[in-house]
């Protein structure tokens, strides 16, 4: 698998790795760094970053559900002023590239957030998470409602040239109108999924299970949610899509790149085992030598065509 | 520098069902044990996959042998609870602030059920010491005290309470705490979160610094998600930094910051 291209970019970003690891999941690298060889993914993109500091959501923050998570940290962090100034700086340690994450609850938070990120050089790439689902209704404002994707997509594009990445909810009728607007709007990639809204409630106690009532659901469980998300976002937009929800295994990360992405973040997988982002570039390497491909974009949104045997009508034309 | 934590597959030597669904998994392990200290915890990652690993206190360290004590309680321990000797089992650790011993000489430790698992090794540490060390010990009834010798053979004297008065004080061990003669100079817990709150409040009474093992759910076990907070004195050394404006606590992870605290910090 040596000669294996899995080189990927993504707007003006070239990864050696198609392995983003997703954020929130991730803390900024550091805390895996003794468990995992972060020279062999992607990138890293971080906790989201707010313009005021955030103390997040009351406990309980996570409820273990049937082969997933549900999560309400509510998007606790330092705020971006304490941000640039105390651990911007400590990413240019990392041997992989590493992503910002922004997050706010008007457009003007998130040009202002982007444009002090963005202006660092610590920081490769803006990822716009404009769709958490944990922060009450506004967090997920913007990523369900088309009109205003394009509004905070474009005021975002006027104050950074670096690669933007637009996060989509699941939580939508029409990811593909959702998906097209932003890309109309300046994105230059877009990460499909954010985590799905649930709820988990104890019935001893008679309420719901996380502090913040309700949740954000991730893991295995979403992941053929999350694979319909990209197939239909892949038609609708020809920008790079970052495929995520669910991915465990190198199987699990061709049913996205099929469906349309050209690269995957993994998440949840991590807290089950902090080896699985490198076992999947592995696997993948040896998936495409197996097939006598040279690279990953050759199998990009081929799902519709199949493999070795184009796809043959043979019932009654009716 | 601390020593580097890591992943590691080890082979299980032993499997004890010590009560009805507790378990005890003894696996060697020669470098973990080497690096763990006194209250630090492994996420022992599931043999199937699709969870989140488990979050489990390391019971014994010795020579090339460490173990895990559990509750079966849902479907990650009984998974682990199938293991038998000669299977693999993939750990991540140690993780976590262990307890800090610093001079105690005469320390009261406590434990409620499962909290039992993290307890052994500091214990340990201080009757080698020369400390004194009682263990006060609660569990729902005799069966559930489990591995009391263990504790006596290392030294401790022992004070048990159980729900139903199968033996020891019928009723909460924090009340026997609250009674002890001799007052200790340091107390450590691990327990039920009612249990500890017990605790500190009796510490406070006394006017004993108290350091509690949390119990929280995990996801991430190392800091990387911030699912499993607590509420900490700003000024706390263990508090993460935080801007001013935010207030005068901080919400601190219970697996990076932790798991152990100091009773008197927390703003829970
Ligand atoms: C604990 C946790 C925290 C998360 N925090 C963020 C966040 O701050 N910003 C964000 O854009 N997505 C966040 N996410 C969503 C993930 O980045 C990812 O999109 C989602 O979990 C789906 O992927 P997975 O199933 O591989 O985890 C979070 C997810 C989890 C589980
Ligand atoms: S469990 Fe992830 S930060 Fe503690």
């Amino acid at each position: 698998m040596s000669g294996m291209d899995l080189s990927v970019k993504i707007g003006k970003l070239e990864l050696p790795y198609p392995t983003l690891m997703a954020s929130g999941c991730y803390g900024s690298g550091e805390e895996f760094e003794a468990f995992a060889d972060l020279s062999k993914i992607g990138a890293v993109v971080l906790k989201s970053v707010t313009r005021e500091p955030r103390l997040g959501n009351p406990m309980p923050r996570l409820v273990p559900t049937p082969a997933g998570l549900l999560n309400a940290i509510g998007l606790q962090n330092p705020g971006i002023d304490w941000y640039l100034e105390h651990e911007v700086a400590k990413f240019a340690q990392r041997p992989c590239a590493v992503i910002g994450s922004v997050a706010a609850f008007s457009v003007d938070d998130y040009a202002y957030v982007t444009q002090r990120l963005a202006a660092r050089d610590e920081i490769a790439a803006i990822e716009l998470n404009i769709s958490c689902p944990n922060v009450g209704s506004e967090g997920e404002t913007f990523a369900c409602d088309p009109a205003l994707t394009g509004k905070v997509v474009r005021a975002v594009r006027a104050v950074t040239g670096k690669t933007l990445i637009v996060k989509l909810s699941p939580n939508v009728t029409d990811i593909a109108a959702i998906a097209a607007e932003a890309e109309s709007a300046g994105a230059d990639a877009l990460a499909v999924i954010n985590t799905l809204r649930g709820m988990s409630i104890d019935v001893h106690a008679w309420k719901p299970r996380l502090g913040n009532l309700t949740g954000g659901l991730s893991g295995p469980a979403i992941r053929p949610v999350a694979v319909l998300a990209v197939y239909e976002a892949a038609r609708a937009v020809s920008i790079p899509i970052v495929g995520q929800g669910g991915i465990e295994t190198a199987s699990d990360a061709l049913e996205f790149f099929l469906a349309g992405a050209s690269a995957i973040a993994i998440g949840t997988a991590n807290f089950t085992d902090p080896r699985i982002p490198e076992k999947i570039v592995n696997e993948l390497g040896a998936y495409l030598e197996a097939r006598g491909l040279r690279s990953l974009r050759d199998i990009v949104g081929k799902a519709n065509v199949g493999f070795g045997t184009p796809f043959q009508y043979e019932g009654d034309v009716g | 520098m601390l020593p580097r934590p890591s992943v590691s597959d080890v082979v299980v030597l032993d499997r004890t069902e010590l009560a009805r669904g507790v378990i005890l998994l003894g696996f060697h392990a020669p470098e973990l044990v080497d690096v763990t200290r006194p209250g630090q915890f492994v996420m022992a990652i599931p043999p199937g996959g699709e969870r989140a690993a488990t979050a489990l206190a390391i019971y014994e360290a010795q020579g090339e042998r460490a173990s895990l004590l559990f509750f079966v309680c849902g479907a990650r321990t009984r998974e682990l609870a199938e293991l038998r000797p000669g299977d693999k089992l993939s750990l991540t650790g140690p993780l976590g602030n262990g307890f800090d011993l610093g001079a105690a000489a005469n320390v009261a430790v406590v434990a409620g059920g499962v909290g039992i698992a993290s307890v052994l090794l500091p214990a340990q540490q201080l009757t080698q010491r020369g400390s004194r060390v009682r263990l006060f010990y609660g569990a729902r009834n005799v069966e559930f005290l489990v591995d009391r010798d263990r504790f006596a053979n290392a030294g401790c004297e022992l004070c048990c309470a159980t729900d139903d008065g199968t033996l020891g004080h019928h009723g909460f061990i924090t009340e026997l705490l609250a009674q002890a003669e001799d007052k200790p100079d340091l107390i450590l817990a691990c327990g039920p979160s009612p249990m500890l709150r017990a605790t500190a409040f009796v510490a406070a009474e006394l006017g004993v610094r108290a350091q509690l093992a949390l119990e929280e759910t995990f996801a991430c076990g190392v800091g990387g998600c911030w699912g499993c907070v607590v509420p900490l004195d700003r000024k706390s050394s263990q508090a993460p930094k935080f801007p001013k404006s935010a207030g005068d606590f901080v919400n601190a992870r219970v697996c990076k910051e932790g798991p152990v605290f100091w009773a008197h910090e927390l703003r829970w």
